[in-house]
């Protein structure tokens, strides 16, 4: 699913921003831009899941001895009997009033789920973003200082190999060698089903719970941060105000730290931005299979429900956390390089 | 250049700080979070909650819709609501036969139209109040004038034409027609003082510290985290051993498995052979193999009809010869598949009925089953008419003899034996299609009778008759498009319906059981479907902390998914085994991994500072 937003609003990600153009227009159009994906989005997240195979009722039902009045009488619950059209004005209004409707297996509002569930997403997904940035970026740095040199080839080596690591696979190997064998921590879930009473200990439970999922996590995405950071480091060392830099008598790690990376930072952060969505919808593989109750897991379970309403709800705010993220990356990268908003 | 390679430093730095303090305040969210599961668990009165070494750990990845006996329909809760309200008449341990529920004896008159039972003396509800005929009478008319309380049991009492409680302790229930099935059996009775109160029951959740009657009372539920059920002391076979039961959720069956390792739970079903034999010979672990409840089959599209004759789909005219889908039985080796697809984890089958239900079930001695016989099989075909052609293909009529069978993409098992069909087709000159597809458009193909064979299966309940009824002609879709009834395998043969009438009142269960013996063996030599065999639940606990499971029915039956309540109601903690240290190194080393990246967060943000101060 992701990679379809992904595909869908990969046109604006390659578009170079446009140079010289005034403020204004440029926010004007990265923002008409958006608009359109999410409209494309909302229209996608009703007809593509109505074309999907399979009556959602003989689903759930399937196995149940159940008559086909009980099922009717489902049908007719779950608003399934109304005209397509009728439908689709439903899931108009209840895009718009930002509710998605009712889930059919949690008898609640999809909005009110996805509120519940979007906290614990972050809480996973932005540690980990923030420790795979940090190491990354650092990295990153460090061996392209010095390219070419055994650290250098280690690091980017070992970056390369978890980056190219299924990540299910890595999940599970985790689960089994620090979960099932070792018992060093939790085999799945967000806290102990007795956590303890204290505030502290609440703490400590759920970040217990969380690093192994982390681990994973920054393990298969830091290596872009890496790389990317790496090589726009590499590209700004033979620039000439790094030679002054030296002249001037400062120390080596102080015209790296002072004076390259800084200006090495700039593609970096961009790709920060355009990342933070593809982060939390990449959470599904690792949510599944460390039992998260986040919106990954969610996902999970709607698909094999099926459980449209939650389905179309997660969908398009999945699509739209990309599109916000993207249209971020844009302007932030307006606002750090001057070249782009040069008039 | 300066002045912007400055600016670029303080962006980025107060990007960190951002992203820092960010992280900070999610991880108070997420203490938050933590908070009400806790608080439910602390207002609840029972020792259920506490880390006490009697709770049994479930795993589990099962969808929940509600805990309502009315309208809940997915298999986690159905089987939840067995253990918290008893039915009038329950399913016996041993074969799940009809047995003493609340109701503590019952009789039949006016030729299997009236049912009266009369209830057991001084029940009670789990929260101390008596229960009465009235109840039950409540709860059944509820489900007979509330449409939307019909949802999940209405098949049960679409017979019933009024229910009466002319005393206290009796129960009449007034049928339409007579009924041979007792009709007291799998409908959950619900205390009328609690639910006449509710303001709409059918929306009723009923997920939190709920009054009933079974063994296990529901504490909390959340959703995708865990479902905490505490012990009821005032049960009437006696209060369970442990003092209750905590379902705790992982999605993935392999980290259920790591979880069952490690001691992060007690108890996990559903495994898959691969599993269970990584399982077998684990410190503390006891695996258990039971006869389930389930078939497996292949369907046959025979003629899709609806139920007044319309043919639909696009079955093969082919299957609409009864010799050719006999042919295909004789050419298929059930012994074979289910030594090496199912590495022997389960038994033959006959029929639809699996051998764990041994009062129904086809036994294989019967003198309609026939033998895997390749031989045979081309001989049956050659005297039908059908000639091999150029292409070792059978031919008739110009009509080649070519079969498509659905198989879902995600299933290994059906994948495998659709490989071992393959040849073994071929070798007596039918060609067979292998079609690989999701399992919801292998659904919709099926209900649409867009196909000419799947593989298909049912868990079926200990009285048979819902699953014979949905075999018998009238049971067939109403509309052409697959909709407006559920039949098996689209069977329909009106001496198989005459004589699922008979056994529906048949009140003498001998001669009851003759009927439906009869009506497997017709419908076998029919082949409507070909049964393939009857699964195993692999199962696996904590013997190291927990002893003596029920199974159902008592002879290799299985433990969790039993159509009835006894798998943990003897279940009892191992003296002197403790709770296991939970996952204590996780939470030290969690913490000083907090710790660190704080630490480590701030340093770097303090060293840019610094650095941006002294280039200034």
């Amino acid at each position: 699913m992701s990679t379809a937003v992904a595909s869908a609003v990969a046109a604006e990600e390659t578009d170079e921003p446009p140079r010289g153009v005034p403020a204004i227009r440029y926010f004007l159009s990265k923002l008409g831009g958006a608009a359109i994906s999410m409209v494309m989005v909302i229209l996608l997240g009703f007809f593509a899941f109505k074309l999907l195979p399979g009556d959602p009722v003989a689903l759930m039902a399937k196995e149940r001895p159940m008559s086909a009045a009980q099922m009717d009488q489902l049908r007719a619950q779950l608003g399934l009997n109304k005209p397509m059209i009728v439908q689709f004005w439903d899931y108009l209004g209840n895009v718009f009033t930002l509710n998605f409707g009712d889930s059919y297996v949690y008898k609640q509002s999809v909005a009110s789920l996805i509120g519940e569930y979007f906290w614990n997403t972050i809480l996973l997904t932005g540690t980990s973003a923030v420790i795979a940035i940090a190491l990354g970026l650092w990295l990153g740095q460090r061996a392209a200082w010095k390219h070419g040199s055994w650290f250098d080839r280690i690091t980017t080596g070992t970056a390369l190999v978890f980056w190219s690591v299924p990540t299910f696979w890595l999940a599970l190997l985790l689960l089994m060698i620090f979960g099932g064998s070792l018992h060093w921590f939790p085999t799945g879930g967000m806290m102990s089903p007795n956590p303890p009473p204290d505030a502290l200990g609440k703490v400590l439970d759920v970040a217990s719970h969380m690093v192994l999922p982390v681990i994973t996590m920054v393990a298969v995405v830091y290596a872009q941060y890496l790389m990317v950071m790496r090589a726009s480091l590499i590209e700004e060392m033979g620039e000439d105000y790094l030679t002054t830099a030296r002249a001037k008598g400062l120390r080596e790690d102080k015209v790296r730290t002072g004076h390259a990376v800084p200006n090495a930072l700039l593609p970096t952060v961009t790709l920060v931005f355009m990342h933070i969505g593809g982060l939390i919808a990449g959470a599904v593989t690792i949510e599944t299979v460390f039992s998260w109750p986040g919106l990954g897991k969610l996902t999970y379970e709607a698909i094999s429900g099926p459980d449209l309403p939650l389905l179309q709800g997660t969908f398009v705010v999945f699509s739209a956390i990309i599109i916000v993220t993207n249209l971020l990356a844009d302007l932030v990268y307006r606002l750090l390089d001057p070249r782009v908003r040069a008039a | 250049m300066r002045n912007r390679s400055r600016t670029i430093r303080r962006v980025s730095a107060s990007l960190v700080a951002g992203a820092l303090l960010a992280a900070g305040s999610i991880g108070g969210a997420g203490a938050a979070n933590a908070a009400p599961s806790n608080d439910v668990a602390d207002g609840s009165p029972s020792p259920a909650a506490s880390a006490s070494p009697s709770v049994l750990r479930i795993a589990t990845a099962g969808f929940v819709d509600s805990f309502n006996p009315f309208t809940s329909i997915y298999l986690l809760p159905t089987n939840s609501i067995r253990y918290m309200y008893e039915n009038l008449v329950a399913n016996d341990e041993q074969d799940g036969s009809p047995t003493k529920g609340l109701a503590d004896s019952w009789k039949t008159s006016n030729g299997g139209k009236t049912w009266t039972f009369t209830m057991q003396d001084g029940l009670k509800w789990s929260d101390g109040q008596p229960i009465t005929s009235a109840d039950v009478k409540y709860t059944y008319d509820q489900m007979m004038t509330v449409p939307d309380l019909g949802v999940a049991n209405g098949n049960l009492v679409s017979n019933f034409a009024s229910v009466e409680a002319p005393d206290a302790k009796t129960v009449v229930i007034n049928l339409k027609a007579p009924q041979a099935p007792n009709p007291g059996v799998e409908i959950p009775i619900v205390p009328e003082h609690i639910w006449s109160k509710i303001k709409d029951p059918a929306k009723y959740p009923n997920e939190s510290n709920t009054v009933g009657s079974g063994p296990f009372q529901l504490v909390s539920y959340k959703a995708n985290q865990s479902i905490v059920f505490k012990s009821n002391p005032d049960y009437w076979r006696g209060a369970p051993k442990i003092s209750g039961l905590q379902y705790v959720y992982y999605t993935n069956s392999d980290a259920q498995v790591q979880a069952l390792r490690s001691g992060d739970v007690d108890f996990v079903t559903g495994l898959t052979s691969t599993q269970f034999n990584a399982l077998k010979g684990a410190p503390g672990v006891t695996t258990h193999s039971g006869v389930g409840r389930r078939y497996t089959s292949i369907s046959i599209n025979s003629g899709m009809e609806t139920a007044d004759g319309k043919p639909f789909g696009t079955g093969a005219a082919a299957l609409k010869d009864i010799k050719v889908r006999q042919a295909l039985r004789q050419a298929i080796d059930n012994k074979t598949l289910l030594a090496k697809v199912l590495n022997g984890q389960g038994t033959e089958a006959t029929s639809f009925i699996p051998s764990s239900f041994p009062k129904w079930s086809l036994p294989a001695d019967n003198p309609a089953i026939i033998k895997y016989d390749p031989a045979a099989a081309e001989k049956t075909l050659d005297a039908d008419g059908w000639k091999v052609g150029p292409d070792g293909i059978r031919v008739k009529n110009g009509q080649k003899l070519s079969l498509r069978l659905l198989v879902d993409s995600s299933s290994p098992t059906e994948q495998t034996t659709a490989d071992y069909l393959k040849p073994w087709l071929t070798k007596v000159g039918i060609d067979l299609k292998v079609q690989s597809s999701d399992s919801d458009t292998i659904s919709d193909k099926s209900t649409k009778g867009d196909y000419d064979m799947y593989f298909s299966g049912w868990s079926i309940n200990p009285d048979p008759d819902y699953q014979l009824g949905i075999n018998t002609c009238a049971s067939r879709p109403t509309r052409t498009d697959g909709t407006g009834g559920t039949t098996q395998d689209g069977y329909c043969n009106p001496a198989f319906d005459k004589m699922y009438a008979e056994q529906r009142s048949a009140l003498d269960e001998t001669a009851r059981r003759a009927i439906v013996q009869k009506m497997l063996a017709l419908n076998y030599t029919d082949t409507a479907q070909i049964a393939i065999w009857y699964g195993n639940s692999l199962e696996a606990y904590r013997s190291d902390r927990f002893t003596d499971f029920a199974l159902q029915p008592s002879k290799d039956g299985i433990i969790a998914n039993q159509a009835g309540a006894w798998g943990y109601l003897r279940t009892a903690p191992v003296a002197g085994s403790a709770e296991t240290s939970n996952s204590h190194t996780g939470l030290i080393v969690g913490g000083i991994v907090v710790a660190v990246l704080v630490i480590a967060g701030i340093i770097w943000v303090v060293v840019r500072r610094r650095h941006a101060d002294e280039t200034e």
